[in-house]
């Protein structure tokens, strides 16, 4: 059988894009909900 | 501690790497594209711990309505979902050069995909319903009816005649991969059930910031 390593870096890369992209979405949370607090009056 | 676990989980996913492309071997049968089994395996072991934890924390919610177990629930439903997709789409991606087709409705693939929808329609819930103690308590049992599903689809591959193979670890008699190829699959799980923890603990204080927010 061929090897198909198109589809094996295909299978790796989508698994990196939805970790990577979850995760960035849980920092820019992280930073929005920080930036927010700060923002609030009496925040020190 | 999300710090180190994020470390450990990076340091592991690096390891996952080096087993899954340099010490485990080509596959007799199926060449090189067996490879993809170190991502598609783990990624599906470690969505049903996800929603084990699911299940057990909402069981502790609708018992003792601890936010705290619910919040637990809420992100590891929601971590559970994200790793069982990556498992289905790099299933599909596999189906596709050793099955020829991307989809088929066989009894894993469905009865998996049934179990994403309805994680999906408990993080749905949550963000619909207005009331959060409500929309707590709703997805809790949503919760529990899609954790008790895992056995079946766990179970579809030896209950019915599938085009899936059947379980190779997890199953009656012990596990029959060679040691060479078992190996590389226990490093992945192990990493990727450390990115799951990370993202997990993450999460969780997330969902605990937006509560003060709103508070």
């Amino acid at each position: 059988m061929p090897d198909n390593w198109g589809f094996v870096i295909a299978a790796y890369l989508l698994a990196a894009a939805a970790f990577g992209l979850y995760w960035r979405r849980l920092c820019r949370r992280e930073r929005a909900l920080r930036a927010a607090r700060a923002a609030r009056p009496g925040a020190r | 501690m999300t710090r180190i676990l994020g470390w450990l989980a990076a340091a592991g996913l690096a390891a996952g790497l080096v087993m899954a492309f340099a010490v485990a071997p080509r596959e007799a049968t199926q060449g090189n594209v067996q490879r993809i089994m170190y991502v598609h395996v783990p990624a599906v072991l470690v969505a049903y711990l996800a929603f084990g934890v699911v299940f057990v924390g909402s069981i502790a919610y609708l018992w003792k309505r601890a936010e705290a177990a619910d919040r637990v629930a809420r992100a590891c439903a929601e971590v559970g979902l994200l790793f069982l997709g990556v498992s289905i789409a790099t299933g599909s991606i596999w189906g596709k050069p050793t099955w020829g087709t991307w989809w088929t409705w066989d009894a894993r693939i469905t009865s998996v995909t049934i179990v994403f929808v309805i994680f999906l329609g408990y993080l749905l819930l949550r963000g619909m319903t207005e009331d959060p103690e409500r929309g707590a308590r709703y997805a809790a049992v949503l919760g529990i009816l899609g954790a008790l599903n895992i056995p079946l689809v766990h179970q579809s591959v030896n209950w019915w005649r599938t085009l899936h193979q059947p379980a190779s670890m997890l199953k009656a008699g012990g596990i029959t991969m060679p040691a060479s190829i078992l190996v590389p699959v226990l490093v992945n799980v192990a990493a990727f059930a450390l990115l799951c923890a990370y993202f997990v603990v993450k999460r969780v204080r997330l969902l605990e910031a937006e509560r003060e927010a709103l508070a």
